[in-house]
């Protein structure tokens, strides 16, 4: 019966839909919307009133603190290094991972005997921890008893010195994000169609064209996501400050916004400076973001 | 009507003050008997490595053999700064329940254990079982735990810090001493130089406890407030005196003279003979000998002076054992009779002979065990002897901003050292950034 | 066409020596790591690579006794297994949704849902701690994992996977009677297999390794604790314990690796293979 009513008018059924549709979408989102809420924003806010608030070191709201927070932090003489550290790591990081991931991905596209060993050396990385890379890197890179230095005959200080504790950090950053991201490019590669590229075979197109014109095209979806991801993690380093640089000589050449916001803010109790540092990398990053993904409108391609 | 009425509230108000103050005056110290039930209590931990199972069998030692029915569970909460952290996110949340008994803390969640609103402090404790243990810890040791006058913690885990060196490096450079002043440093450096040696002489970053040294040897504080040991520090202390000009002075003067490396070298560099002066924790020299097996002959000294007219000294730095108030007076006895035992002789002489750390209790150094060691390995004396010629008066830094001024202070000497700026610019830099810091702190924590 | 095939083999035996070449290098702190582990205190003073004997067992009895690693790799075991389960379903379902529909605010729930990535747990933890707390879930398996079900990058990944494959094929799933359930269940999660299971095993690892929050919110229980407390305990307070530490992270990659193993597979093969036929 309802059913019929419902066929009367097209509108009634467009709207039924839309109905439908509407309610389905909630159920989708319900439980990951459900739990960002309660888990990551509902604190987030109270990071953001924290940010004008006096806070004292138990945590506690002691009074309105207007802007002070703000111009605390940006006027403290660490702020703009940690500023250029983090951007230099987003910088650094995201083009040579992309570039890295990309090669080794068209490297190993096509199925070989040893295909096997090196796929799996390439992604083998990713089995490993930020902090359980960090505990190898540091005693690989010990300006004493490493083997790098002992190998190539250099006496570098790497995460000892504030001339080497950079580039020292932005290896091991890059090392930890090749295995997944490598994976990634993989199976976006192997999951174009055989056909297209056959097709690119038989009109005599060559390799690098191929490359260029087909293949990174047809897994820029992929890309993108990657070149996000990456960036949004590059913003966010905070692990090899905390756990190689915190006892170092050469800590403030790799202080990071968010490292910053850890030592100087989270384990001296200094919570306004924490949120202020906190909401600024997040609209910082999320800006970058909301630009990538501008630019996708014009370059991604799905299918 | 209304007078008498006001004559009856004044008559009520009476008697419930007085009822008030009978209430008080009489209240708790209800007479609890330890042993009359079984009582289990919470030690919260940070004892890594070589301490882990130590701790762990003082422990299962204590449950074993207690007479008291008591039962004590020992939980390892990470590092120092994870246990802190976690200490922390409690009192927030004012989850109180989820507190230990007891637990090991390290010299940066003094502050925040003080201002816990559950502190059960040492000085609480004696007077609440009128038990004046006190006198039996070593002073200085016991100086680190204190604050704002309060005894908050007794010692556990008591270390100092010293020179090593590598006796066969400066033998060979004619040296049959370990060098005692940063001018001996700069000798060293030209005589091994001379014999063509070439291991770097010495390297280190000052930070905040050993720049609270080297201050402290020149009878000066960091910050005010005897380094913000008596109350809350609110400005630099080294300026004015000049104290702090003449440490970097001397400081640059080692660094021009190609005699410093300024980067903290760790024990393996100078186990692997990388280097020939160290400065370093005495709790860890058990390790470092055995690191160094018979490669080299290890020789200990006490902290280097700044000049020849600086008293000698380092403050002690560590852990100690800090107690919370339950509200339940078993546990609290419970609690009390384990702190007396872990920082006791017989844990505190064992835990030395184990670690290298020293012990904190007095009858503890006279142990026969610890003797014996000393007598053997005559480096592990170094550090007792230290600690009996620091002055009292010598404090290390207690300040809210723990983290930055560490690294503050690492910073602005090595932009000295590296770019070139000019000693009292250097001063100038550090009066107004830490000062920035403590002002942060003060207007957050009024 | 004989000469092109003996062309092919040339060309693929260079591209693979190249390829286990750079396979060398990136596994190569694995390789340390492992080598490190079997090295002795004293050994390890000397910077070479390969420890005297890889007899030497030590390190790897210190740290298991030590860390009590045993007991916590079960927890991390169960914590990384259920909360990267929960997290996988709840970022499909919302993946599918910003794949397939268009509504109302969808780019706001979109930015909404990625923009946790870019918040620090750190400022979260006080809060987090309260809320888990007043829901009576310290000390328990779910309050470990209950902060960790939001994932805005798998989120992403999936949203991007999903939108590669061909708009005809759930015209063609609608047409056969399939409902948006069933389409996801029979037919987009089979072929998008590569992309969950990498994601499964990464998340897994991430979730593995969780260290300051799992050791918060069970402070009363100590049988809960993660595996990376247990590599803490092994480094010493003014100490490098580098060998010890070593032999506790190659302990603690164990499970991981196996997980791994077990997914490569699945985890490598092309997409589209079933895929098109229907």
């Amino acid at each position: 019966m309802r059913g019929v009513v419902a066929m009367k008018t097209g509108a009634t059924l467009k709207h039924r839909q839309r109905v439908k549709t509407r309610k389905k979408v909630f159920l989708l989102l319900l439980p990951i919307l459900l739990f960002a809420a309660v888990f990551i924003y509902y604190p987030f806010v109270r990071t953001v009133v924290n940010s004008f608030s006096l806070v004292n070191a138990k945590g506690i709201i002691k009074g309105f603190a207007g802007l002070d927070n703000y111009a605390y932090t940006y006027g403290r003489k660490d702020f703009l290094p940690a500023l250029r550290h983090t951007l230099t790591i987003a910088a650094v990081n995201v083009p040579i991972t992309l570039f890295i991931t990309i090669s080794l991905a068209l490297l190993a596209n096509k199925k070989r005997r040893l295909s096997p060993v090196y796929e799996t050396m390439f992604t083998l990385p990713m089995s490993v921890s930020m902090s359980a890379a960090c505990m190898i890197f540091k005693s690989m890179f010990s300006p004493s008893v490493g083997f790098i230095n002992y190998f190539f005959g250099l006496k570098l200080g790497w995460y000892e010195s504030q001339e080497t504790a950079l580039s020292a950090v932005l290896i091991l950053t890059i090392w930890m994000s090749i295995g997944f991201d490598f994976l990634l490019m993989l199976s976006a590669l192997r999951a174009i169609p055989d056909q297209i590229i056959e097709a690119t075979r038989v009109d005599g197109i060559n390799p690098f064209r191929r490359i260029f014109k087909v293949q990174i095209p047809l897994i820029s979806p992929t890309i993108f996501y990657v070149l996000c991801t990456n960036l949004v993690l590059a913003m966010m380093t905070s692990a090899p400050m905390i756990i190689i640089m915190g006892v170092s000589s050469a800590a403030s050449a790799t202080t990071t916004l968010m490292s910053m916001m850890y030592q100087s803010g989270f384990s001296s109790s200094d919570y306004g400076l924490a949120a202020v540092l906190s909401i600024s990398a997040f609209l910082l990053t999320l800006g970058f973001t909301i630009l990538s993904f501008v630019f996708e409108r014009k370059k991604v391609h799905y299918q | 009507m209304k007078k008498i009425l006001l004559v009856l509230l004044a008559v009520f108000f009476a008697l419930t003050s007085v009822f008030a103050a009978a209430q008080q005056e009489t209240a708790p110290v209800q007479k609890v008997v330890l042993g009359s039930q079984p009582v289990a209590i919470t030690f919260w931990h940070s004892a890594s490595d070589d301490a882990g199972p130590l701790v762990d069998k003082y422990v299962q030692e204590f449950n074993a053999k207690n007479t008291y029915q008591i039962t004590v569970k020992a939980i390892y909460q990470g590092q120092y700064s994870d246990a802190t952290t976690l200490m922390k996110t409690i009192l927030s949340a004012e989850n109180y329940k989820e507190l230990p008994d007891i637990m090991q803390l390290d010299a940066t969640g003094k502050l925040d254990y003080y201002n816990s609103g559950k502190a059960f402090t040492i000085d609480n404790a004696v007077k609440y079982f009128n038990d004046d243990i006190i006198g039996g810890y070593l002073a200085g040791a016991l100086g680190n735990w204190q604050f704002s006058g309060a005894q908050l913690g007794l010692p556990f885990a008591t270390s100092t810090t010293l020179t090593y060196y590598n006796k066969n490096a400066l033998k060979a450079a004619g040296w049959d001493r370990g060098p005692d002043t940063f001018a001996d440093i700069i000798q060293l450096s030209k005589d091994m130089k001379a014999k063509g040696i070439t291991m770097a002489t010495y390297g280190t970053v000052p930070n905040t406890p050993s720049l609270a040294n080297w201050l402290g040897q020149l009878g000066s504080y960091v910050v005010n407030n005897s380094n913000g040991a008596d109350a809350k520090a609110t400005k630099l202390e080294c300026i004015a005196n000049g104290a702090l000009k003449t440490f970097l002075t001397e400081w640059k003067a080692m660094y021009d003279a190609g005699a410093l490396q300024n980067q903290s070298l760790s024990t393996n560099q100078f186990v692997a003979g990388e280097v020939a002066v160290f400065t370093g924790s005495s709790s860890s020299i058990s390790n470092l000998l055995s690191k160094v097996g018979g490669k080299f002959e290890v020789g200990a000294s006490t902290f280097l002076r700044v000049n020849s007219s600086a008293q000698y000294g380092a403050t002690v730095s560590g852990s100690c054992l800090v107690m919370f108030d339950s509200d339940d007076a078993l546990r609290k006895a419970a609690t009390w009779e384990f702190i007396k035992y872990m920082t006791g002789e017989s844990v505190q002489a064992d835990f030395a002979i184990g670690t290298g750390y020293t012990p904190g209790f007095k009858a503890a150094v006279e142990n026969q065990n610890y003797k014996n060691l000393l007598a053997t390995t005559p480096q592990f004396a170094v550090a007792p002897q230290q600690l009996a010629k620091t002055p009292a008066s010598m404090r290390s830094v207690t300040v809210g901003p723990t983290v930055d001024f560490y690294y503050a202070i690492q910073n602005e000497v090595s932009d000295m050292l590296k770019k070139g700026t000019t000693v009292d610019a250097t001063v100038a830099s550090m009066d107004t950034n830490l000062q920035a810091l403590l002002n942060n702190y003060l207007r957050m924590n009024p | 066409m004989m000469k092109r095939k003996t062309r092919t083999l040339i060309q693929d035996s260079i591209v693979s020596t190249m390829a286990i070449g750079f396979g060398v290098i990136l596994i190569f702190p694995l390789i340390y790591c492992l080598a490190g582990a079997f090295k002795t205190s004293y050994e390890f003073l000397t910077p070479t690579l390969l420890p005297g004997s890889f007899t030497y067992l030590d390190n790897f009895k210190e740290a298991l006794v030590k860390g009590n690693l045993l007991r916590y790799t079960v927890n991390s075991f169960i914590i990384a297994l259920f909360g990267t389960s929960i997290r996988l379903v709840f970022s499909i379902l919302a993946a599918f949704a910003f794949a397939y529909y268009d509504f109302k605010f969808k780019n706001l729930c979109f930015f909404l849902i990625l923009g946790t990535m870019m918040i620090p747990a750190d400022v979260l933890l006080a809060t987090n701690y309260l809320t888990v707390s007043r829901l009576h879930l310290l000390n328990s398996y779910v309050g470990v994992m209950v902060v960790s079900f939001v994932s805005g990058s798998q989120m992403f990944m999936l949203r991007q996977r999903f939108m590669s494959v061909p708009k005809d094929m759930r015209e063609a799933a609608q047409i056969d009677g399939y409902g948006d359930i069933s389409y996801m269940v029979n037919v987009l999660i089979p072929i998008c297999k590569p992309v969950i299971t990498t994601l499964f095993v990464h998340s897994f690892i991430t979730l593995w390794n969780a260290y300051l929050w799992p050791l918060i919110v069970t402070a009363s229980s100590p049988n809960m604790r993660t595996i990376m407390v247990g590599i803490t305990k092994l480094n010493s307070w003014e100490d490098e314990n580098y060998q010890l530490v070593l032999a506790g992270v190659c302990i603690s990659l164990i499970p991981s690796m196996i997980l791994f193993i077990i997914m490569r597979r699945n985890m490598r093969r092309g997409g589209m293979d079933g895929a098109l036929v229907g």
